[in-house]
């Protein structure tokens, strides 16, 4: 980049376009997977980028969402081929409540794939640390450093891990989402609920604490949930020696760095602060340059 | 003679604002178009009326605290901060690019006084590829700056300051959380402004009353978008109605109606501001629609439609021919 000052990962790969969805399913207590037909999106988007995701023609909410990309597959539209984008939400507000009641062919408004996504960096042992919705751009991740699927353009180098761990902590167990999509992809799958209605009872930093001593020195985390977590998470990895990605999950407004919304405080390599925009400088960042 | 019926391939689009000549009225607003640079594959930047990046200051600001920005019904309050990295890093890695772009480039400077407003003019008129300046004396989310917007004597003594020390045309962007935009409007265009940017956005608010905390991390914000957008038509026909310099229309501008309903209303050229965050591409549909939009008023140049409002007690006039060929 000749520009210092500007972000290394604006939207230049980016397509905005209305899409029909083709299916809305509901995979765990008010979370659903809405698949829409965006070919050139499927055909670009990488693991840990995002796309932005607006309802067509309503100025209330007017303002688009972020979601990430949790996959892509098949319409069944176009010969077989990759054509459509995966993406797993939580009913929050305003949005995804609506949206929650989509049916195949309503339109919505997308554009992306848009972020850095997670670094390509090859290990024995990928541990992946998911809390809430956090657990969203993970299966991509596992399926790609697993060599079982792949994303983008067909000549991007990919990083492979010997093998993959999910730590996955919940409020309650119907609430945990896409499990058997880890379990295909062959992630080992290792739970924690805040109720203890299943796995382990107790916080997922307690699962990752375990996982990280039965692994080898040759390990990297990745990370994504509410801030409390990452930070806590950011810590052990800290506290440990180990390598971590986080995902960002800051509130956006235009997913594409022109307004200045999504701001986190990171570190440069001076350890001075500044305020970075997530969209467009992340939304991954390495946990030790942030600033919780 | 003008043709009974315009094509909408020969409608002129080109406006002038003041010393200041656009090859077509819909240009993007300050702070809702980054550097353009971010928008280069969603946007082709060389069809722009103009570009206003985001404002800079003297020094870098690192911007108000989060939550910045909240969603209201159809619109959004932001108090972002003028988060930015200064005047001299613009002009190093920013202005390159954007001389480069065949769009009219207006920057925006906010300066905390008179002098700091006036040297950051002066300093812009050394470099070439910056077509215009916007005084951006009406951001609400910075203190010091606010002041030019509100005082009729300020602004105007601002604007003969600027104009004095930067050969640069100079559009005055106002704010209008005033009591009378008109009066405002009155003293920068006598002190030799060749445009005025209305409006910046409306001061706002918004309460979690669970946690009974504000959202903002600033408290206050600015609201935009669509909800604006009466209050911003509102502005424009009032300062037509004071002063004779060019106004460039700004507030809730989505479709093309709201272009056209802001010409009408007597803006030679309008912004386009939140509508870039949830639709990227809307100026560029935006010109695709507007030579049939002037040519169904069977007009040949969009400069003819500027301010041809009629009185509310006017006959009617008759319906836009249907096929305008
Ligand atoms: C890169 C990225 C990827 C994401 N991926 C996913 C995903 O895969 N799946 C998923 O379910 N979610 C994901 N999210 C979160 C998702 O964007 C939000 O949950 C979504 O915007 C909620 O929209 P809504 O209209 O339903 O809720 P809203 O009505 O917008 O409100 C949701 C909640 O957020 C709070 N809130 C509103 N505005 C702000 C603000 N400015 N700052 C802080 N809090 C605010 C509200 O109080 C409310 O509690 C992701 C976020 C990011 C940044
Ligand atoms: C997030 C945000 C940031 C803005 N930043 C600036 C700015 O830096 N300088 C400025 O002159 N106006 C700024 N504005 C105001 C817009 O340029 C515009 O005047 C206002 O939003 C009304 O237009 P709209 O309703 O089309 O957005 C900002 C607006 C928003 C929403
Ligand atoms: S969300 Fe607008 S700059 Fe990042």
């Amino acid at each position: 980049m000749s520009n210092p000052l500007h972000a290394r990962h604006y939207a230049d790969r980016a397509v905005q376009q209305t899409v029909e969805v083709v299916e809305n399913v509901k995979l765990a207590v008010d979370t659903y997977r809405v698949r829409f037909r965006c070919p050139d999106m499927a055909q670009r988007i990488v693991p840990g980028q995002f796309l932005m995701l607006k309802l067509s023609d309503l100025t209330d909410p007017l303002i688009g969402r972020p979601l990430a990309l949790y996959d892509t597959a098949a319409s069944g539209a176009g010969a077989g081929d990759v054509d459509a984008v995966d993406v797993v939400y939580l009913v929050k507000g305003k949005l995804t409540s609506r949206l929650a009641g989509f049916r195949p062919g309503q339109r919505l408004d997308v554009w992306g794939p848009l972020g850095n996504g997670f670094a390509q960096q090859a290990t024995d042992h990928l541990i992946m640390v998911a809390g809430g919705i956090g657990q969203t751009p993970f299966v991509a991740l596992a399926n790609e450093a697993l060599g079982r699927r792949r994303y983008g353009d067909m000549t991007r180098e990919v990083a492979r891990a010997g093998r993959v761990t999910l730590c996955y902590g919940a409020r309650r167990a119907d609430l945990l989402a896409g499990i058997e999509d880890f379990e295909r992809a062959g992630v080992d799958v290792k739970i924690a609920t805040d109720d203890g209605s299943r796995g382990y009872h107790g916080l997922v930093t307690d699962l990752l604490k375990q996982t990280l001593d039965e692994a080898g020195e040759d390990r990297r985390i990745v990370c994504c949930g509410p801030e409390p977590m990452m930070e806590a998470v950011a810590g052990v990895a800290a506290g440990s020696g180990t390598a971590c990605q986080v995902s960002l999950e800051t509130p956006m407004a235009c997913g594409i760095g022109i307004c200045f919304t999504c701001v986190a405080k990171i570190r440069d390599i001076d350890g001075e602060w500044d305020y970075k925009r997530t969209c467009v400088d992340g939304p991954v960042f390495d946990a030790a340059s942030i600033v919780w | 003679m003008p043709p009974s019926e315009s094509s909408p391939a020969d409608v002129d689009l080109s406006v002038q604002l003041g010393r200041l000549a656009l090859p077509n009225p819909i240009l993007v607003a300050s702070g809702t178009f980054g550097y353009a640079r971010e928008m280069e594959q969603l946007v082709d930047l060389d069809r722009l009326g103009g570009i206003i990046p985001k404002t800079i200051t003297r020094l870098p600001r690192p911007g108000n605290a989060p939550w910045r920005t909240v969603e209201a019904s159809s619109g959004l309050l932001n108090s972002i901060g003028l988060d930015n990295d200064g005047i001299d890093a613009f002009l190093e890695h920013h202005l390159p690019y954007l001389a480069r772009l065949q769009s009219p480039l207006i920057v925006s400077i906010a300066g905390r006084s008179h002098d700091e407003f006036v040297a950051m003019a002066a300093k812009l008129a050394g470099f070439s590829g910056i077509d215009a300046v916007e005084l951006n004396i009406s951001c609400p989310n910075v203190s010091g700056g606010v002041d030019f917007g509100t005082d009729p004597e300020l602004c105007g003594k601002l604007v003969a300051g600027v104009r004095g020390s930067c050969d640069l045309p100079i559009l005055a962007k106002l704010t209008p959380n005033v009591t009378s935009i008109a009066s405002i409007a009155e003293a920068a265009a006598a002190a030799g402004a060749d445009a005025l940017s209305l409006i910046n956005t409306v001061l706002g608010m918004a309460v979690d009353w669970r946690q009974r905390r504000p959202l903002l991390g600033n408290v206050l914000g600015g609201l935009s978008g669509p909800a604006i957008k009466p209050i911003a038509l509102r502005c424009v026909y009032q300062v037509s109605q004071a002063v004779d310099i060019p106004l460039v229309g700004i507030g809730g501008i989505a479709t093309i109606d709201d272009v056209m309903e802001f010409l009408v209303a007597g803006a030679s050229a309008v912004q386009i501001g939140t509508a870039n965050y949830y639709d990227p591409a809307v100026s560029m549909k935006l010109l695709d629609q507007l030579p049939a939009a002037v040519a169904s008023l069977e007009a040949t140049r969009v400069a003819s439609v500027v301010g041809s409002l009629q009185r509310a007690d006017a006959p009617p006039a008759a319906p836009p021919a249907s096929s305008a060929t």
